[in-house]
């Protein structure tokens, strides 16, 4: 199977390949290319970085002592981690509260079961947490989010049979502020905002409008191909994204839609869904992610010494 | 060949088509054409154009181009049918045995959603089909199929949450059997393929069900893991056909490509938006041309 994993062979590989250095950075990036595209990153995306890796791989020198392929792979890993917006491990805690975080995102990406391992996340931190279910859409989206908020055990506010979402949203903030939460969680209906759901994308707009979140958060399925790029660009068009929540990264999915999505919106990975459980959540880790994708040992060892 | 031929014809050779299948492969892929089989389909589209003779003067960009529309319909058309299923299931209900469905595939696919288009396809043709909520795990699951059952006016058959999946099913068809009703649609929990447990609690379902057709659910915005989907779930279970869904979000459509060219099941229907009527059968012609448009 392609995927990331092979740009740990095409590592192993091109440091193995005798020959001329050119010649085995060039193999080394159409392999970097198969192994990003098998992984739905961005074709776009895909062909800018190998460009930056190729230029500065012939342009730049390698510092005293280091060989040239050991400092080959150091920009590589430098571009990727770039892509991911940075190595360090996101900031998750809220700056202040109260601290209202809408979640958004296509149907089906996994919003309503985040919003609860969230929820569940920003409970064992400390803070008092609530849920507001805001999709009028989905049948049983109510029953959905009521029946997780009880199983965590953290306040929740919803109104069935209520086709006002912004109404509910406006009231829920409210409310669960007044009853002292302090991390309020808004779950909205799926939509992608094309064609006749461009509706769907105004009510959207409109409710964070009226609930003026302090972070929106756009859930993505890691499946998701190269749609993704446009699709977080039209959310982040309507309600600016602040961060972005991959899930179902317990698949086979590589999540390399993922990384449109933060080209696209220039907003950070937070968080990655690991499983249906509630508990199956995680902060997300750039350095420890691609480290994985080039080779552990390889490249640990080559940054330590460089 | 003749001489007159030599003078009107020409011969595609390998330079006149290189560009255009560099350019092909990028395309199919920004399509959502899962990467190894755009590599594969390109080759095999290499060896069909080299040596092609086209005549003199024509626009060989052209020709290329209808040859690839051709293999990718050729390709969509693998097991593919108009399919007509609520004959099919008066025909068995004459034997006195419901029509069984039942539905797969990975979280938030749009299984439910799909089993309430088609339950709303069966009740418009006369037919008024039993829903198996056999999902017992997912939160609201079981609310979730209930209100679609009542909306689209199908008898609803549920379970508690945890229960057997295999035994709300075996129930459904017991009713359906003891009342006459000719559809049975079995709509299962969204499952990781990669999962052992649960991919082993869904053949005991189908071995419980013995359904005429297992349908395999994919969201059309899955990119390269379309082939690893379909792959499992064909060989933990069998797949029947397949429904695209969320072919409304503005989907290229190159993962009926990938899905049809792992496993060589038809792609049947298209899941055009969230409301009843939003099911479509799939035109292969259709499909590729807006794929290549
Ligand atoms: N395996 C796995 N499944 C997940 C994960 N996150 C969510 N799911 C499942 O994905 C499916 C869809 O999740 P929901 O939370 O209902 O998605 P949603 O975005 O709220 O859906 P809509 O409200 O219809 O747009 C459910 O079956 C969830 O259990 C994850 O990280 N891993
Ligand atoms: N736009 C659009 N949305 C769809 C389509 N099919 C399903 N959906 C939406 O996708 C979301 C998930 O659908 P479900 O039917 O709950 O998916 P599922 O596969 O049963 O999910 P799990 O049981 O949690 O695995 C819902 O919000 C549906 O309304 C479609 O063809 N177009
Ligand atoms: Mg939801
Ligand atoms: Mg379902």
């Amino acid at each position: 199977m392609p995927g990331l994993d092979a740009i740990r062979d095409a590592v192993r590989k091109f440091l193995r390949l005798s020959g001329p250095y050119e010649r085995a950075v060039e193999e080394f990036i159409r392999d970097l290319q198969r192994a990003l595209l098998s992984a739905d990153v961005n074709v776009r995306l895909v062909f800018d970085l190998t460009r930056r890796i190729r230029e500065r791989a012939l342009k730049e020198k390698p510092p005293p002592g280091a060989s040239r392929r050991d400092w080959f792979l150091k920009i590589v890993y430098e571009e990727l981690v770039k892509l991911f917006g940075g190595d360090r491990e996101p900031e998750v805690k809220p700056p202040y509260t109260p601290y209202v975080i809408m979640l958004v995102g296509v149907q089906g990406s996994g919003k309503t079961t985040t919003a609860a391992k969230l929820a569940l996340f920003y409970k064992r931190m400390g803070y008092k947490v609530g849920l507001v279910a805001a999709d009028v859409y989905r049948p049983g989206a109510y029953d959905q989010l009521r029946q997780l908020a009880e199983r965590i055990g953290v306040m929740f506010y919803g109104e069935p049979g209520s086709r006002d979402a912004v109404g509910i949203a406006t009231r829920g903030v409210k409310e669960l502020k007044e009853r002292g939460a302090n991390i309020v969680i808004v779950d909205t209906a799926g939509r992608h905002g094309y064609g006749s759901e461009v509706a769907l994308l105004e009510e959207m707009k409109r409710m964070s409008e009226a609930i003026k979140p302090d972070e929106v958060m756009l859930v993505i399925d890691a499946a998701m191909g190269q749609k993704s790029f446009d699709l977080a660009k039209r959310f982040h068009e309507a309600t600016p994204i602040g961060s972005i929540i991959v899930t179902k990264m317990d698949g086979t999915a590589k999540g390399g839609g993922a990384l449109s999505a933060v080209a696209a919106t220039g907003a950070i990975i937070k968080f990655i869904g690991t499983g249906e459980d509630v508990e199956e959540f995680e902060v997300f880790n750039p350095r420890r992610f691609v480290s994985r994708l080039l080779g552990m040992g390889d490249i640990e060892g080559i940054l330590e010494r460089i | 060949q003749k001489a007159a031929e030599k003078a009107t014809t020409k011969t595609i050779s390998e330079k006149d088509v290189d560009e255009f299948l560099q350019d092909l492969l990028m395309e199919l892929i920004e399509s959502d054409v899962a990467f190894e089989t755009a590599e594969k389909l390109v080759e095999e589209l290499r060896k069909r154009l080299v040596g092609l003779q086209v005549p003199r003067g024509a626009d060989t960009r052209k020709i290329l181009e209808g040859k690839v529309h051709e293999a990718l319909v050729e390709l969509l058309k693998t097991g593919w049918r108009h399919i007509d299923l609520v004959s099919e299931a008066k025909e068995k209900c004459r034997r006195g045995e419901p029509l069984v469905i039942v539905f797969l595939g990975v979280n938030g696919v749009g299984k439910t959603t799909t089993i309430a288009k088609f339950a709303y396809m069966f009740k418009k043709a006369g037919l008024t089909p039993v829903i198996a909520a056999a999902d017992t795990f997912r939160a609201g699951a079981q609310e979730q199929l209930r209100l679609h059952a009542e909306r689209v006016g199908a008898v609803f058959v549920g379970g508690r949450y945890g229960a057997d999946p295999a035994s709300v099913a075996y129930d459904a068809i017991q009713m359906a059997k003891s009342r006459g009703y000719c559809v049975v649609l079995v709509d299962t929990a969204g499952r990781m393929h990669t999962d052992i447990d649960l991919m082993e609690e869904l053949r005991k379902i189908v071995r419980v069900a013995k359904p005429d057709y297992k349908v395999l659910v994919v969201d059309a915005l899955t990119g390269n893991d379309a082939v690893e989907q379909a792959k499992f779930f064909d060989e933990a279970v069998g797949v029947d056909f397949v429904v695209l869904t969320k072919f409304d979000a503005d989907a290229k459509g190159g993962t009926a490509i990938s899905v049809v060219d792992a496993i060589k099941k038809p792609i049947l229907f298209l899941g055009v938006g969230q409301r009843y009527e939003d099911l479509e059968p799939m035109e292969p012609e259709k499909l590729v041309a807006k794929l290549l448009s």
